[in-house]
């Protein structure tokens, strides 16, 4: 039963970490994945380890050249485009007054206006109707998180150019959906861990306990962003799917 | 190859008609063994008849005592109970200012307190069990104010409520609880009701229809919010908890 059957899909940030968790799944799901990536060296390294059905290339997402490079390069190496995964992204972790204007600008260009190049990018070659975009957004795109001023700003405007595309393209056909998940066990969550643990005065992970009862696995996101990349979400658009182990639901 | 469901066991309210029966026949099809419920003993039998291993249980949701019963009857013939989805819902539109007392109990004591129920004497069978999930059928209209059917609107409110609340107190005992949101989807429920609602609004004959073009694209199928009951039920959303799903062809991404 392999939902994602003959698709062929682009990751953006797809070296480690969630995307390359979500390229993963998808070519064990059927899909051929274009492995894109600011480090071209790591994204080689992961398409070699998906094998056949994978390539890399070398994208800068605040470069519109490089997405509209890197949907060619998937058109070439797979003879189409099928699904977008909007996955890059960065965070910086300190008091809000404390981010600098480039920390800020990186932030935006990156996980914002980074998002909006890919869609527009992937929209000369999706299908109509058929196409699928999944965005990463973040639980912070939801509800505000201290510390992550800019990042939280940042992850709301996807959720915001998630909506709006997808109303804009309904009548194309074209599905586009967020995936909002709380903390995940990747590179960036140990790079953050111990600077909340020194701001908040908490351990990270007995605060992750706390709120989200542990901290979530590469895996599960991939799992969302399958079910959202394949035509078992026919009906999904415009939504903003949340991984966060009951975190929101939560007054306390 | 083994569905995403093997081996569990699930029961369905509501499931003898629209889309408590598409789940019923999804969770069949991803290997469960599933229990179709519904207050229409002869529906239910007859959808149990054409789902390979599916069994009938009569259940009244307005009931404690006929939702206890059919916990326990599950647990008897089955030998446990992993995945419960509270569907069973009804709903017509009356303006709130013609509701009489009567219309907005019958509406929320099924809606609501049926879903408090089937939480309340299937969340223990499900962690005797050694844990799964509780899948709530609730409704877009939770999330804004929808004309002519406050009470049904409000219900589903209290029920993405209840979602949340459950999630809470279930989670350390193994327990997911999470929300499926469709909007207006093909069902005799919905299109029975096409043309009171255009009648009560003031619409000219077809205009229903027009303005879920405009907002949904077009219904939904039950087949579709079942596929997304068979996500939240299996191991693959096993970090989603206490959210809502929503699924409406856009209708909720766009105010205007």
């Amino acid at each position: 039963m392999a939902e994602l059957e003959g698709k062929r899909a682009l990751v953006t940030g797809a070296a480690q970490g969630l995307g390359k968790a979500i390229a993963t799944l998808f070519v064990e799901r059927g899909a051929k994945v274009m492995i894109s990536d600011i480090d071209e060296a790591g994204a080689k390294l992961a398409a070699d380890e998906l094998g056949e059905s994978a390539r890399a290339i070398r994208c800068d997402v605040t470069q519109e050249a490089d997405h509209e490079a890197a949907v060619q390069a998937t058109v070439d190496a797979f003879g189409g485009l099928d699904i977008l995964v909007n996955n890059a992204g960065i965070e910086v972790v300190k008091p809000l007054f404390h981010h600098t204007e480039q920390e800020f600008d990186a932030i935006y260009n990156i996980n914002v206006k980074g998002t909006w190049f890919g869609m527009r990018a992937a929209m000369a070659a999706l299908p109509q109707p058929g196409g699928v975009i999944v965005n990463m957004a973040s639980l912070a795109g939801l509800g505000g998180v201290p510390l992550f001023g800019a990042y939280s700003a940042s992850k709301a405007s996807v959720v915001q150019l998630t909506r709006c595309a997808a109303t804009e393209l309904k009548p194309m056909g074209i599905r586009i959906n967020a995936v909002c998940p709380a903390f995940i066990a990747t590179a960036m969550v140990d790079r953050l861990a111990p600077i909340v643990t020194e701001i908040v005065g908490v351990p990270f992970d007995d605060l992750a306990a706390l709120k989200q009862g542990r901290v979530g696995t590469p895996q599960e996101v991939a799992e969302m962003v399958a079910f959202l990349a394949s035509d078992e979400s026919s009906w999904c658009t415009g939504g903003a799917y949340v991984l966060d182990g009951g975190l929101q639901a939560g007054m306390l | 190859m083994a569905g995403l469901l093997q081996g569990k066991v699930a029961i369905i309210t509501g499931a003898g008609k629209g889309i408590g029966k598409a789940i019923a026949e999804a969770y069949a099809g991803e290997g469960a063994t599933v229990v179709v419920s519904d207050i229409d003993e002869g529906l239910a039998k007859e959808t149990a008849s054409r789902i390979p291993g599916a069994s009938a249980i009569a259940c009244d949701v307005r009931s404690e005592e006929q939702v206890k019963s059919l916990v326990d009857q599950t647990v008897a013939q089955h030998g446990g109970l992993q995945i419960m989805v509270p569907n069973a819902g009804i709903g017509r539109p009356v303006p709130l200012l013609n509701m009489d007392y009567e219309e907005w109990r019958a509406v929320t004591s099924v809606n609501l307190d049926g879903v408090f129920l089937c939480i309340r004497y299937g969340a223990p069978a499900i962690i005797a069990s050694g844990g799964g999930a509780i899948v709530n059928i609730c409704s877009i209209t939770a999330q804004a104010g929808t004309p002519l059917i406050g009470h049904y609107s409000a219900a589903k409110a209290g029920v993405m409520s209840l979602t949340q609340t459950a999630c809470q107190e279930l989670r350390g005992q193994g327990v997911r609880v999470n929300a499926v949101l469709p909007g207006f989807v093909e069902t005799e429920m919905v299109t029975s009701v096409k043309g009171d609602f255009e009648r009560m609004l003031g619409f000219p004959e077809g205009q229903f229809d027009q303005v879920i073009a405009m907002k949904q694209g077009r219904y939904g199928k039950a087949e579709e919010v079942a596929r997304m009951a068979v996500f939240l039920a299996s191991d693959r959303s096993s970090f989603s908890n206490g959210s809502p799903f929503v699924l409406d062809g856009g209708c909720r991404a766009s105010l205007l």
